[in-house]
């Protein structure tokens, strides 16, 4: 069985045609082609698929594709704005907060939205909100040090 | 010397792809008209196969192919011994071995297919742990491994894959010269790589007969070699298109599902993607070799170690072909002699066949294992000849002409230093903050890689220089590595050097990525590189009578004439060299004595090094790695029960988060002796090692108790503490 959901994307609005067992994160990748969005663990505990849903952060790999009808998603995708990376982006490149990148777009998108909730977030408030989000090569230590610096950056 | 490039903390602006999510890994390749395959695996460790049904199966719409091993020429794959088959064919021999192939229109109905083959088995006895398999009347897996191909002769029971010897001196004479010996034996786990890209792959089909492959492999040159062999084809008909991959840590050599892509593929005539799910990557992904490993050390009165004989049993799974070596069997077994100078030794490692999940190469391979029983023994040798156990290593530590296990002689040894280094960062001699409180050291030393690399460089008519490689980037930023190389060599700044990813019909061959090499081998084929490059430059200038920095004039005229300046390097680095890079741990941990739970408090570790070509990425191996030893130590295990994994998702398997990591001081000391670009030395492999040993003697310093076993978890702890209490 399909449905039609409306969903924008990026602030761009997509009508889309999906089987009802399709996930968000599989509509995104394969459906709107938006292949940023990775899929890691497919359990909901590594943040790969990590995407905002009306602001707020999902694992899109357990969530429905139905469940964003009607509703906005914002994807690593839609972090630049005009060719300008997000400070969070340049953050991680300037700090080495990435090496492999397939865990990127997913730390960057809940980083962002850490700097959404809270611009200034102390250590401990970084560690908290980025728990959802595994990386295996960094150690964590490069992701905390980007996430400092644009909270720096957002600062001056 | 002063460099301009080399040396400085760039970050990662080769980068820009993979933080705004438009780098396309392996698993983002889509082609026209691309299917899915899924691969159906054994739910039995060691069974017959009696009947398989796919009617069920190609009755589903969408479904396009279904293969089983009658489909396929019997042909037998490996990386170095070739002992497994594409599909099982009459008989399985682990839990999650490949059975049959379906392609489908979509992931969802792949999945659905794959469920509704019907398989009928008949048990077989099967055999699970390494001393048991190795034992007179057990279940033999294979019924004649001296026959595969790339099978070494040795076989002292049909259950060994192979036997590796490290020797020097007389290890009996060494015994008698000994006034105490010691002897304890230690276990380690399963473990998995925990990269977060499960194996993706993408073959195609031209209508030329040209092969495509996209894949999460770190050597495509080998892979292309692989494939040829698995396939029946000439290798020139196969092209290997170069991908960023998502981490690789030793596990992405392997051929894995692209061999039944390019069946499914053929079968169908359209392109086939297959992806493992994680569940799939911790049943069946070639993880870490559990090990069980006695060491036995003959020590003078005056704390001398004179005689050591290892036995390593590595639980090496139902199959060998994921092992690279030509020993077919783990180098960092090496490791049995540690840090030290022990004239008569005698390493043996036996790698053993299991009805367990093969297991691979996993960053340091082998090693973590051996360093977490060699560096616990030490400390427990210490112990009971009541020495300080730095004071004991101190005797015994490497110096300038001393051999490695393997014989090598080695120069530039800073064992001591860098022992004495972690120990003054870590207040090692300050009390211990208060009680429950321990602290542990433990060392090691890691060769820089060898292997080949080929490299291009060619200047552009706008004075830029374009970097011709075919070496993939695994995550470690090799690539930046090599731009910053060749900026050097050629006196750019960074962005006037650009890097070309090619495919593998660029160059004739070229060794890929792992052990610790990259930098080494790579670093020098770019550098020679550039320094051929810089020549032609030269003699140009001179012609024209151009500043020899007049890079575009230079090209524009060389242009004019119909001709490009270019240069090519093939560099061949055979056998490792003289010198080593050692690291050495302090880590101070707390007990909690009634919960026996483990909290690492602070970590510190010493690194010496060779030229640092880029300070973000060296760190950033230092801390990954680290923190890879520090799950290895105390969470990561992939727990089994009769071959079958119950950890199957990362829920359950156990990797560190962003809340598991400790404070960390990073002392190095750099010495420009390495064979890499610039003297650099390898730093990929250097602090995942010795992080468990560490671990273990803080615990041990704490508490008083003793963890022979991997990971280090409360329970462990726990009952320990109430075995303590129950003896006092």
């Amino acid at each position: 069985m399909t449905r039609v959901i409306h969903v924008t994307v990026n602030g761009k609005s997509h009508d889309v045609e999906v089987p009802t067992y399709r996930t968000l994160l599989d509509c995104l990748r394969y459906d709107l082609g938006l292949t940023g969005s990775k899929e890691g663990c497919g359990v909901g505990v590594c943040g790969a698929c990590t995407v905002l849903l009306d602001g707020k952060m999902i694992s899109s790999c357990i969530a429905l594709a139905l469940f964003a009808d009607g509703r906005e998603v914002t994807t690593v995708e839609g972090l630049a704005e005009d060719e300008r990376l997000h400070p969070i982006q340049q953050a991680f490149i300037d700090c080495g907060g990435f090496q492999c990148g397939i865990c990127t777009p997913g730390q960057v998108v809940a980083a962002a939205a850490l700097l959404d909730a809270i611009p200034n977030p102390s250590d401990a408030e970084i560690r908290e909100w980025m728990l959802g989000n595994l990386c295996r090569c960094t150690g964590y230590y490069k992701i905390i040090e980007s996430i400092r610096a644009a909270a720096q950056r957002n600062r001056t | 010397m002063a460099h301009r490039v080399v040396g400085k903390p760039i970050g990662r602006v080769d980068g820009i792809a993979k933080v705004s999510g438009e780098a396309r890994y392996a698993g983002d390749v889509t082609l026209p008209g691309l299917v899915w395959g899924k691969a159906l695996r054994s739910p039995l460790p060691h069974a017959r196969i009696l009947r398989i049904d796919t009617s069920k199966a190609r009755a589903l719409p969408g479904v396009l192919g279904i293969l089983t091993a009658r489909d396929l020429p019997p042909v037998l794959v490996g990386r170095r011994m070739f002992d497994m088959p594409l599909l099982a064919r009459e008989r399985v021999r682990f839990i999650g071995e490949k059975v049959a192939a379906v392609a489908a229109l979509d992931p969802d109905i792949a999945e659905e297919a794959v469920g509704l083959i019907e398989v009928d088995y008949e048990d077989l006895p099967a055999v699970f742990d390494p001393v048991e398999a190795i034992k007179d009347g057990v279940p033999v897996l294979h019924e004649n491994p001296g026959a595969y191909e790339g099978a070494l002769p040795e076989r002292p029971h049909p259950n060994v894959q192979s036997v590796l010897r490290y020797r020097l001196g007389d290890v009996e004479a060494g015994f008698r010269e000994a006034d105490r010996i010691f002897e304890h034996t230690f276990r380690t786990q399963l473990a998995h790589h925990g990269y977060l890209e499960p194996h993706a792959g993408v073959v195609a089909i031209d209508e030329d007969g040209r092969v495509q492959v996209w894949a999460s492999n770190k050597m495509p040159f080998r892979l292309k070699e692989l494939l040829a062999h698995a396939l029946g084809l000439p290798a020139a008909q196969i092209r290997i298109n170069l991908t960023p991959i998502g981490g690789d840590f030793g596990g992405k050599g392997s051929l894995m599902d692209l061999p039944l892509a390019y069946h499914l593929a053929r079968l169908i005539g359209r392109p086939v993607k297959m992806l493992m799910g994680y569940t799939e990557e911790l049943m069946a992904g070639n993880p870490r070799h559990p090990a069980v490993i006695t060491l036995r050390t003959g020590v003078s009165k005056d704390g001398r170690t004179v005689a050591r004989h290892v036995t390593a049993l590595y639980n090496s799974g139902a199959y060998a072909a994921f092992k690279p070596a030509p020993s077919v069997n783990l180098g960092g077994a090496s490791m049995g002699a540690g840090v030290y100078r022990i004239p008569h030794l005698l390493i043996e490692s036996f790698c053993v066949y299991t009805n367990n999940v093969p297991c691979g190469h996993v960053r340091s391979p082998g090693e973590p294992q051996m360093v977490f029983a060699e560096e616990s023994h030490m400390d427990m040798i210490a112990g009971e000849l009541s020495l300080d156990p730095v004071d004991f290593r101190r005797r015994n530590l490497l110096q300038d002409g001393d051999l490695l296990a393997n014989g090598h002689a080695l120069e530039h040894v800073r064992a001591g230093d860098t022992l004495e280094a972690a120990l003054e960062a870590s207040e090692w001699s300050k009390p211990k903050p208060g009680p429950w409180i321990g602290r542990g050291v433990a060392m090691t030393h890691r060769h820089i890689g060898v292997g080949f690399t080929n490299a291009r460089v060619r200047l552009g008519a706008d004075g830029k220089v374009t970097l011709v490689i075919a070496l993939p980037d695994t995550g470690t930023g090799a690539h930046l590595v090599l731009r910053q190389v060749v900026a050097e060599v050629l006196g750019l700044s960074l962005d006037e050097v650009t890097i070309e990813v090619a495919t593998t019909d660029a160059f004739t061959n070229d060794s890929g990525v792992g052990g610790s090499r990259v930098t080494h081998t790579g670093g020098r084929a770019a550098y020679h590189a550039a320094e051929g490059l810089k020549g032609q430059i030269m003699a140009e200038a001179a012609k024209l009578g151009a500043p020899p920095t007049a890079f575009a004039a230079i090209a524009q005229a060389a242009a004019a004439q119909g001709r490009t300046l270019e240069a090519a390097h093939f560099y061949d680095a055979k056998a490792h060299g003289a010198v080593t890079s050692f690291t050495a741990q302090v880590a101070e941990v707390a007990v909690d004595p009634t919960t026996g739970q483990v909290t690492v408090r602070r970590f510190t570790t010493a690194h010496d090094v060779g030229t640092i070509i880029n300070p973000i990425g060296h760190q950033g191996q230092i801390e990954g790695g680290l923190i890879q030893g520090l799950g290895f130590a105390l969470m990561e295990e992939l727990r089994t029960e009769d071959g079958r994994i119950s950890t199957l998702s990362l829920g359950d398997f156990k990797l560190p988060t962003i809340q598991d990591i400790p404070p960390l001081t990073t002392v190095i000391l750099e010495d420009a002796v390495g064979p890499g670009p610039f003297h650099a030395k390898a730093i990929g492999e250097g602090s995942i090692s010795p992080v468990a040993a560490a671990v273990a003697n803080a615990v041990a310093d704490a508490c008083g108790v003793r963890i022979l076993a991997l990971p280090i978890t409360a329970e462990k702890v726990y009952f320990a503490l109430r075995m303590k209490e129950q003896r006092s």
